[in-house]
């Protein structure tokens, strides 16, 4: 008879903590998906900076702090928390979470979309991001844009932290665009300054073939949060996506996007600005799968680091062999505005077909001093002249929304973040 | 209005004395023309008195309204009523021209305690400054000087002084690349700004700049030093006999 023995492995206090904080109060429906995913991380831990994939992020070590599930908010605490972050756009259908959890105050749905407004089954990639999220999600929606189904109207998707220390809220979104339909949503994450909370956010995106999502995610979370998220996208034929992601806060936010593009004559558009200051450490993580002929990807992201922030962007691009004529272009810009931030910028192709074309670029710059001096010889201050200078590098990307009262609250929610870093 | 007293300013890089011993004073409603060859210091003297970081003045004082102008910043200066037309205004890609003229014009609005301008008053202002310089409005729709031509930059310099109502006005070679219709405009442009509480420093190398803005005074920069004063007969005087005369017989 032969032993095996396991030497446990010594978990990180970030992994004990959330062990704890699974096993101290599990969810009421303790499931055999939640039960295996809390085990799959109880096993392989957090990831190690050894991973290609979370080398400039170190889970192990940034994710520490107390946890336990977030219980379901007052209706009072639920309603109130809103009042802090007036919307993005007024004139929106909105799904209300709040600590993970989801309130319904009949907002009523434009015509074309179905909201079920039940836990989605477990989705996302097999990595611990996507493990924490099946472990402790409290709630989610599956929302179906219905075939054909032109919808004008925005639907929001709204997450507030109500203030809660030390909790985990999780949620989790299923949206599908049937064929030939076409919408535009906001997901929106906000929440207090000072509060220190962990919030999982997990959205599947099926786009059918012909359907257009246009797509907004805005990521305000409070500045002492973390915030582990995965956003992923299978394409159809000819479908569009235009994701636009503002980083507006956070303390920790590790922000995956994932995109298979599977029909032939897709179009993939991704566009995002990452403000990254104080103490800050912002990771957005994409991958861009072609998987089949005759489609494209463009990626911009225009970065502003300053303080003791710290950035990171890494861009990977597979293009599989059967993918000719895959045209793929990723672009990176960033702006370094203090002797203590950094910021890594990773361009990644991985080329099976022969024939592409891929293209990726990565820039570095401080503002340019001449534009200072003009700008100050007119009398505007040293600050102001900064932040008009920021802004004209980010809002060019903001600018290409093509909904001017969508651009202006985001260069709102941009000038707010200016005012208290630069 | 400004007294420069033996001032000395050295490129702060590379330690090149540029301005050596200037003294040049300037008074409220005086019109004085700098002229000099190439490498008199002419620029070097518009960007020490804007306040431009590349430079070190190691010696003398520049007074302006009583007051220390050294002690103040760039942009400080500017709201202080010092206004530079720029040689070369810079393209700057992203910055709205109307959100650029408008922060510029409530900045000093607020260094004089007064409110920001309402937008329609803004744009009323905007318009009627435009039309006397004969910029289409429509130009300023466009990012700071992005895609303007010599001559509309320049142009565009005139507008943006004749909306700050600067006290101090100094034209650093406003008449480089202009041509003759252009240099009119520029020129009534700068004549309407003429005022007994203003002053205007117009720095050339040309005597034709100085037939559209008559000077008051006139100086001759060489080597970092005014090595000649007078009036404006000093310029015809230079057109006809050239620097290395006057300079000469100065030294």
């Amino acid at each position: 008879m032969t032993m095996t023995a396991h030497t446990p492995r010594i978990l990180t206090d970030g992994e004990t903590v959330l062990m704890a904080a699974y096993d101290s109060a599990p969810p009421a429906d303790h499931n055999e998906a939640r039960t295996t995913a809390i085990n799959a991380l109880r096993e392989l831990g957090l990831p190690t900076r050894r991973l290609e994939a979370f080398h400039y992020t170190d889970l192990r070590a940034l994710l520490r702090g107390k946890y336990k599930i977030a219980e379901r908010p007052s209706e009072e605490d639920a309603r109130a928390i809103g009042t802090g972050f007036p919307r993005l756009v007024e004139d929106a259908s909105v799904l209300h979470f709040r600590d993970g959890h989801y309130f319904d105050w009949g907002d009523e749905l434009p015509k074309g979309i179905l909201v079920d407004a039940q836990l989605p089954a477990p989705a996302g990639a097999d990595d611990a991001v996507a493990r924490i999220n099946t472990a402790f999600a409290s709630s989610g929606a599956s929302i179906t844009i219905q075939a054909n189904a032109e919808v004008e109207k925005i639907v929001g998707i709204a997450h507030a932290h109500t203030g809660a220390e030390d909790t985990v809220a999780a949620m989790r979104t299923c949206i599908v665009a049937e064929s030939g339909s076409s919408c535009r949503l906001i997901d929106r994450a906000v929440g207090k300054n000072d509060v220190f909370y962990l919030h999982s956010s997990l959205v599947d995106l099926d786009i059918k073939d012909g359907a257009t999502v246009n797509y907004v995610l805005s990521i305000e979370e409070g500045d002492a949060a973390q915030r582990l998220a995965q956003f992923n996208v299978t394409m159809g034929e000819t479908a569009t996506l235009n994701l636009f992601i503002l980083n507006a806060g956070g303390k920790l936010v590790r922000q995956e996007i994932n995109f298979d593009v599977m029909g032939e004559g897709a179009n993939l558009n991704i566009s995002g600005v990452n403000l990254v200051g104080g103490e800050a450490h912002i990771d957005v993580t994409s991958r861009i799968t072609h998987h089949v002929p005759d489609t494209n990807s463009q990626e911009t992201f225009r970065n502003v680091t300053t303080g003791r922030g710290r950035g990171v962007f890494q861009g990977q691009i597979n293009v599989r062999q059967a993918a000719q004529q895959t045209d793929a272009r990723m672009a990176c810009n960033t702006l370094l505005l203090s002797d203590d931030c950094d910021f890594s910028a990773k361009p990644e192709l991985e080329i099976f077909a022969d024939d592409v074309q891929c293209a990726h670029g990565a820039t570095v710059t401080d503002i340019e001093e001449s534009y200072m001096f003009y700008l100050m010889a007119r009398g505007i201050s040293e600050t102001r002249a900064r932040r008009m200078l920021i802004k004209a590098f980010v809002a060019e990307i903001v600018e290409e929304l093509e909904d001017q009262p969508l651009i202006e609250a985001l260069e709102r929610r941009i000038d707010i973040w200016m005012e208290q870093h630069v | 209005m400004l007294e420069i007293k033996d001032l000395h300013v050295r490129i702060a890089e590379d330690e090149t004395e540029i301005i050596r011993g200037l003294n040049l004073s300037v008074a409220a409603g005086e019109v004085a023309a700098i002229m000099g060859p190439n490498g008199s210091g002419k620029s070097t003297l518009s960007y020490v008195l804007s306040g431009k970081e590349d430079y070190e003045i190691t010696q003398g004082s520049i007074t302006y309204n009583g007051e220390n102008l050294l002690d103040l910043d760039v942009s400080e200066r500017a709201a202080a009523g010092l206004f530079l037309a720029f040689q070369y205004p810079v393209e700057i890609p992203g910055v709205p021209t109307m959100t650029f003229l408008k922060e510029a014009m409530n900045a000093q609005r607020k260094q004089r305690g007064e409110d920001e301008l309402t937008t329609p008053e803004f744009i009323k202002r905007v318009r009627a400054a435009a039309a006397a310089l004969k910029i289409d409005f429509n130009m300023l729709k466009r990012p700071v000087n992005v895609g303007f031509s010599g001559g509309e930059k320049k142009r565009a310099e005139i507008l943006q002084m004749s909306l700050l109502e600067p006290k101090l006005c100094v034209l650093d070679e406003t008449d480089s690349g202009l041509d003759i219709d252009a240099l009119k405009v520029v020129s009534d442009g700068v004549n309407m700004l003429r005022d007994p509480s203003r002053a205007v420093i117009v720095i050339t190398h040309y005597q034709r700049l100085l037939d559209h803005i008559v000077p008051d005074t006139v100086h001759v920069l060489s080597k970092g030093q005014i090595v000649k004063s007078g009036d404006k007969s000093l310029a015809l005087e230079l057109e006809e006999k050239g620097y290395a005369d006057i300079i000469s017989a100065a030294a």
